[in-house]
């Protein structure tokens, strides 16, 4: 009925049984909101967070599968970066990128995962990783901030 | 009050002296400066501590000079905090950097009177105005809000400037006509300069001016521009609460299941083996639910997994979406028999000029063209889904919840919780969109339920996305059938146009949602026909009919209402038309719209910008246009499609628009490509079908919308007319969808005519 695990770079202990989610561990038991439920299916994206690095659904991933390892929130996400916001927040804000915001949080931790892997994506790399869900239609100003984070962290941000 | 007579002098030598007084002002200005003047009866609270002095109902200004606006609109991603923000900032030319928002509180002050004028029927719009004013309804939608603030806003910022200037004149004993504002800081050309905060206090004092006049546009330094977004940094790091993210102290959570059908009532209520798993605190029982409360909302999600809900009753329904087809085709075709069982379609015209069917009647074969269209059903699926969170206790009702009518909700609580609407609190964090979805009380009236069972604990309930997606209040399935005649001397080749709709009221049926007791014949709903009746283009004979029904099913306002399927139906045929004619698309509208030069322009600068007639890649594109006014803006897109293995593929979206003028042109074009991606997903794949009663479709594994990879290329022009101002947040998607079936026939030949659009 207990999980260990590093959450945000800090040993933590949530009461929660195994099979509750991550996502609702999150927000019921750490307080963590950011992290946000949409579809409950691994479908929308909303509820993405990184275990151990890996972009992860966290609706559908139970406690039990994050014993022992690193979950890193959208909370934390530009802890380490000067200001508060790493390249790919800094991108989303020079670009306007968010409208009603709710589903940002899990672009934001999906492109972020995306650049560490592909530090250049192509447009077709873009998509093929990410399928996130956003109702706003911020598509456009999102492709161009990915782009833009890419080009600001390849000069240090 | 030393203050107040200390500088009423110098006040009443200002106002003398700038001339300002009311007799030659025209009626709507005086009109705006009336509910800025009535704000003198409600002062926005202020943060005694933090020093702030509130001038009126809409501003407020700290000793370090931060402006607090108060929005009493809701922002649900359409930038309303940043926009209104803006008409405060220009008149008092702020430091951007240092203007916030707050929700405001509810008050008569802030109704908005623009949204009850629009949708009224034109004989009752000043009723209508009044109406609203006297009930101070605050909501946000029909992309009313900058429209609504334009006036008020200003004015009430223009009336604060006049009262720091006034202060300062006094305080450094200097003509009031020799100061100025920059970035906050007053400033007199001796080069005396303080910043607004230390005359906030004492300007605070003073009676507000007797007049105040926003600046002229040739003044304008923030309108007109692209400051970045208020709510921007807190939207991407997390911070930004939205209703379902609110946490008060000693949370419960519930979850809530509907009976499998869009109408009926919940008759057993049905545990596996008879037990009730033992997270469940309470169950709550409404009229066709049953809701949960637990510590979790996972836990209380899983218990509902345990429970079948037997559904039936008077008002229970089977119908299914082919029945519904099939009736509104024998309807079109003269039928009497409505949906419901026992009741009539209700006839009405709501636009006839010339006399169409003489002309119809009268043709040869070869000169008539016919055509069918139709729309189904479909859900808002907004990102965040409906949840409201609740406390009651110690004879206060709280109550937090993303929503578009905050006055609505403060009525709601009063009553249900049986206590005076000064003892409800209305909190409204960010929306995760709204698109219409969160006009709607059902969760609110639930939640309300719920937390009168837990001794003053607030409780979180929080719809599944599945029941979201199964008991929305829908944009309505409507269909058509048009007859033209071409030929003879009418406009353009076109002599007569006929066309007959069939559909549900979506005002008659949010009003009976909103209260049962609501019914009976409703006045025409202008919704109905809006983007039908009112077109632009000049035929002489021109008629259109409405066959309304009543539906049991739960409608309400989808993102641009009855545009979303009127501008589909009227574009597409205008298109078939011009093929008909083997006129060229565009080239046939502007000789439709040879007087009226405004939406000429407008089409002229889509298919510029698109090169229209630029040759496309290869013979499996093609290229459509379409043009709409709604919500007093025009909008003309030109959109470019691929056709591989019978599957469409957007690849360019080019927007002209036209709303006035353009106060904020980056989010002004932002909007564009919103309303036009939720268009798209509407246009290729949205679609809510009924199974005996039930909704087939349950999350976004069924219900598609486009993605990343699937969104086109965006392009906007803006076209600055001058015009009065127009809305934004809906005007982008209602030409998207014409304009890609448009470009579908184009590559393919095959005229597509009922959304979503299929080649398959």
């Amino acid at each position: 009925m207990s999980v260990t695990f590093v959450l945000n770079d800090k040993s933590t202990t949530l009461n929660a049984p195994d099979d509750k989610p991550l996502l609702w561990a999150l927000r019921e038991d750490a307080n963590l909101v950011g992290t946000k439920y949409g579809c409950g299916i691994a479908v929308c994206g909303a509820c993405t967070v990184h275990v151990d690095g890996v972009p992860t659904r966290s609706c559908v991933t139970p406690c039990s599968a994050i014993a022992g390892k690193s979950v890193t929130t959208i909370e934390a996400i530009g802890s380490k970066s000067p200001g508060g916001f790493n390249a790919v927040q800094k991108a989303w804000i020079e670009h306007q990128v968010p409208q009603c915001g709710y589903c940002q949080s899990g672009f934001i931790m999906a492109a972020t995962a995306l650049l560490e892997k592909t530090p250049e994506p192509t447009d077709d790399e873009i998509n093929a990783a990410i399928t996130n869900l956003c109702r706003c239609g911020t598509y456009p100003a999102m492709r161009a901030a990915i782009k833009k984070a890419a080009q600001l962290k390849k000069a240090g941000a | 009050m030393a203050a107040t007579k200390r500088f009423a002098k110098t006040r009443r030598a200002f106002l003398i002296g700038t001339g300002l007084v009311g007799g030659a002002l025209a009626v709507g200005a005086t009109l705006a400066w009336r509910r800025v003047a009535n704000a003198e009866t409600f002062i926005l609270p202020v943060d005694a501590a933090k020093g702030e002095a509130a001038f009126n109902a809409w501003l407020k200004i700290a000793p370090d000079s931060t402006i607090t606006v108060a929005v009493p609109r809701q922002d649900m991603g359409q930038g309303i905090y940043t926009m209104l923000a803006m008409y405060v900032a220009e008149e008092l030319d702020a430091d951007w950097s240092k203007v916030k928002v707050v929700q405001a509180p509810i008050s008569v002050i802030y109704g908005n009177t623009t949204l009850l004028a629009d949708g009224a029927p034109a004989p009752l719009k000043s009723v209508m105005v009044t109406v609203s004013k006297v009930l101070g309804l605050q909501t946000t939608g029909g992309s009313t809000s900058t429209r609504d603030g334009w006036m008020p806003m200003r004015m009430a910022a223009a009336s604060a400037r006049s009262m720091l200037l006034g202060v300062a004149a006094a305080k450094w004993n200097v003509p009031f006509s020799e100061l100025t504002i920059e970035k906050s800081v007053i400033r007199h050309k001796s080069g005396k300069s303080a910043p607004i905060g230390e005359f906030a206090k004492d300007a605070a004092l003073l009676p507000a001016p007797k007049f105040a006049t926003p600046k002229p546009q040739a003044d304008w330094k923030v309108l007109g521009t692209s400051p970045k977004r208020l709510d921007v940094p807190e939207k991407v790091n997390g911070a930004a609460q939205f209703g379902i993210d609110v946490r008060p102290e000693g949370l419960l959570y519930a979850a809530v299941k509907h009976i499998n059908m869009v109408s009926g009532t919940l008759q057993e209520v049905r545990w596996k083996n008879g037990v009730v798993p033992k997270d469940v605190l309470h169950q709550v029982r409404g009229s066709d639910w049953l809701a949960v409360i637990a510590t979790s909302s996972w836990s209380a999600q899983k218990a509902l997994e345990n429970v079948e809900l037997i559904g039936g009753g008077d008002n229970a329904t089977v119908l299914s979406s082919d029945v519904l087809t099939a009736r509104y085709n024998e309807i079109l075709d003269g039928g009497d028999r409505g949906v419901m069982p026992g009741s009539r379609p209700l006839r009405r015209e709501y636009a006839n000029r010339g006399d169409a069917p003489k002309l119809i009647a009268a043709a040869q074969k070869n000169q008539v063209v016919e055509a069918a269209y139709s729309v189904p059903l479909a859900a808002h699926a907004t990102m965040e889904p409906m949840n409201c969170t609740v406390r009651i206790a110690n004879g206060k009702v709280d109550v937090w919840c993303g929503n578009q009518a905050p006055t609505l909700l403060q009525w709601l609580a009063a009553s249900s919780a049986g206590v005076s609407s000064d003892n409800v609190t209305i909190h409204t964090p960010y929306l995760g969109g709204g698109f219409g979805r969160r006009v709607d009380l059902e969760v609110v009236r639930q939640a309300l339920a719920c937390a009168k069972r837990t001794n003053g604990k607030p409780v979180q309930l929080i719809w599944s996305r599945e029941q979201d997606m199964r008991h929305d209040a829908y944009r309505p399935a409507v269909s058509c059938k048009f007859t033209a005649v071409l030929g003879g001397n009418g406009t353009a080749g076109v002599s007569a146009w006929h066309h007959k709709l069939v559909g549900p009221s979506v005002m008659k049926a949010t009003a009976v949602r909103l209260n049962a007791a609501a019914g009976g014949d409703f006045p025409p709903d202008k919704t109905n026909c809006e983007g039908a009746a009112d077109l632009p283009y000049d035929f002489t004979n021109f008629k259109v009919d409405h066959a309304q029904v009543d539906l049991p099913v739960p409608l309400g306002f989808w993102r641009s209402v009855g545009h979303s399927f009127n501008a589909f139906f009227v574009e597409s045929f205008v298109d078939e038309l011009a093929f008909a004619l083997k006129k060229d698309p565009y080239l046939f509208r502007l000789e439709l719209l040879k007087n009226e030069p405004r939406f000429a322009k407008v089409l002229d600068a889509a298919a510029s910008a698109a090169q229209w007639s630029a040759p496309l890649p290869s013979k499996n594109w093609g290229r459509g246009i379409a043009i709409a006014e709604s919500f007093k803006s025009i909008v003309a897109q030109v959109v470019d499609v691929e056709i591989i293995n019978k599957k469409i593929h957007v690849r360019r979206v080019v927007s002209a628009v036209d709303c006035g003028t353009a106060l904020h042109p980056d989010n002004t074009k932002a909007q564009i490509s919103s309303g036009a991606i939720y268009g798209l997903s509407a246009a290729l794949n949205a679609k809510i079908t009924l199974k005996d009663g039930r909704v087939e479709q349950g999350n976004f594994n069924d219900y598609p919308m486009l993605n990343l990879a699937e969104c086109p290329q965006f392009e906007t022009v803006i076209v600055n007319s001058g015009e009065p101002l127009g809305g934004i947040g809906e005007v982008g998607l209602p030409p998207v969808a014409p304009a890609l079936a448009n470009a579908v026939f184009m590559a393919t030949g095959k005229r597509l005519r009922d959304l979503p659009l299929s080649l398959a």
